[in-house]
């Protein structure tokens, strides 16, 4: 006979399994420190090409002007500001992505707590069968 | 009402029987429409430029995730700018790979905002965009609709200024450089559109998550009153050039959309609204329940006709 909360529990499980469970169970197999800091490492190196990208395009926007004056700009200096806007870029965007992962990293905990849960108690109908 | 109520539940019924279909058709639809707006726009490599190719990707993009649509049509933006003119396609490209980089890193569920947004402007509808994500989505939307506001507006320089980009010769690469970087970046418009819209989605979820009657639809006509004010003071402030009547028009319009929508996804009885108090340990809860407007679907009933001895209706 079929047990019809049974049914509806596997249904609850397996749909959760094909959307958010997928990612969250991949989540979850991290520590905390390790996601987070995975995450985080992947956005500096996303910050870094972004950066390298505009820092190319402002070079190119007055290339000409760029060329003349390079000889007569103190390169030392030049090269301290473009680092300093590079560390306040990179530390600005590596923390929104640390407060993002870190609350994506509780939400799946939370909710991949309660889907083993939920399999503990289908375990425990099929046991109690 | 009562038909309209009907519909819907008929409709709920069948996108569930034939979800399978319709999820992959829509996608399709959008994936189709996107891409033959792209070559109606831009056009200048006539190896895209052709309905077989354009069915071939809308096709895989049906059965891809949503977000292939959008790289698909990034990919297809830059082949034919790579075709009209190397800066254009430099200059677009790096803006993409800033939104790939920065942004879409994230992976937010809303990227087909990003291509929605442009083809709502093509079809003079934009201002629907704002409320409806408003409506749905989460304050960090506003930054998808900005992005996809930025690819209209990219476009549309590209579009404007054909004749220009192309009077230059290949020595003026710099100046073409400095000239295409210039347009897209002091696009005033652009600019106000983006204000316009982020406030509009930001007041529009607000309202629509507070705890009163008709949450919904005062968020609507805030929304579209704030959006066209808005684009009004930008338009004085920053002399946009914005037709008055096109976006007083639209947004009426936009507002007519939304309120289909809101039909299909919050459709709620207030008259019938309960309100209960109760506490545990930790806790005092005030909970609001309003209850959905729903009808029961009319049971068909089919006569069987099979002469004079047999008469008998069958359900």
């Amino acid at each position: 006979m079929l047990n019809e909360e049974r049914v509806i529990l596997m249904t609850k499980l397996a749909s959760y399994e094909a959307s958010d469970g997928k990612r969250n169970v991949a989540i979850g197999s991290y520590f905390r420190v390790d996601y987070i800091g995975w995450q985080v490492l992947k956005s500096i190196i996303s910050a870094t090409i972004a950066f390298v990208v505009v820092f190319a395009m402002y070079i190119f926007y007055d290339f000409e002007i760029f060329m003349m004056d390079i000889y007569k700009m103190d390169l030392l200096e030049f090269g301290k500001s473009v680092l300093k806007t590079y560390a306040v870029v990179i530390i600005t965007y590596a923390l929104i992505s640390y407060v993002v992962y870190a609350y994506r990293y509780s939400k799946a905990r939370k909710s991949l707590r309660l889907y083993y849960m939920n399999l503990r108690k289908l375990s425990g109908m099929y046991s109690n069968k | 009402m009562t038909t309209l109520l009907v519909a819907k539940q008929y409709m709920k019924l069948f996108y569930s029987k034939y979800e399978i279909y319709i999820t992959p058709f829509l996608k399709f639809l959008l994936a189709f429409t996107a891409l033959r707006l792209i070559n109606s726009r831009l056009g200048y490599m006539a190896a895209v430029n052709r309905l077989p190719i354009v069915l071939i990707v809308a096709l895989m993009c049906s059965f891809m995730p949503t977000n292939f649509i959008v790289i698909m049509a990034a990919l297809f933006i830059l082949l034919h700018l790579y075709a009209f003119s190397l800066e254009c396609t430099i200059v677009i490209g790096a803006a993409f790979l800033l939104m790939f980089l920065l942004y879409f890193r994230f992976s937010p569920k809303d990227t087909a905002v990003v291509v929605l947004t442009p083809v709502c402007f093509v079809l003079k509808i934009p201002y629907v965009i704002p409320i409806s994500m408003g409506l749905i989505g989460t304050p960090t939307s506003a930054v998808s609709v900005a992005c996809g506001i930025i690819v209209y507006y990219m476009i549309h320089y590209v579009n404007v200024n054909v004749s220009l980009l192309r009077g230059m010769t290949e020595e003026e690469t710099a100046a073409k450089f400095k000239i295409v970087i210039d347009g897209i970046l002091n696009n005033k418009e652009m600019v106000v559109t983006i204000a316009a819209f982020a406030v509009t989605l930001i007041l529009v979820y607000i309202i629509r998550r507070l705890s009163i009657d008709y949450a919904w639809t005062i968020a609507m006509a805030a929304g579209a009153f704030v959006n066209v004010m808005v684009i009004l003071i930008g338009d004085l402030m920053f002399d946009t050039n914005v037709s008055i009547l096109g976006t007083v028009i639209g947004t009426v319009v936009s507002l007519l959309l939304t309120g289909i929508l809101q039909f299909f996804v919050f459709h709620v009885d207030y008259s019938r609204t309960e309100k209960v108090q109760f506490e545990d340990d930790e806790y005092y809860y005030y909970v609001k329940a309003v209850p959905k407007v729903t009808v029961t679907r009319p049971e068909k009933q089919v006569k069987q006709i099979a002469g004079q001895k047999n008469n008998r209706s069958i359900r």
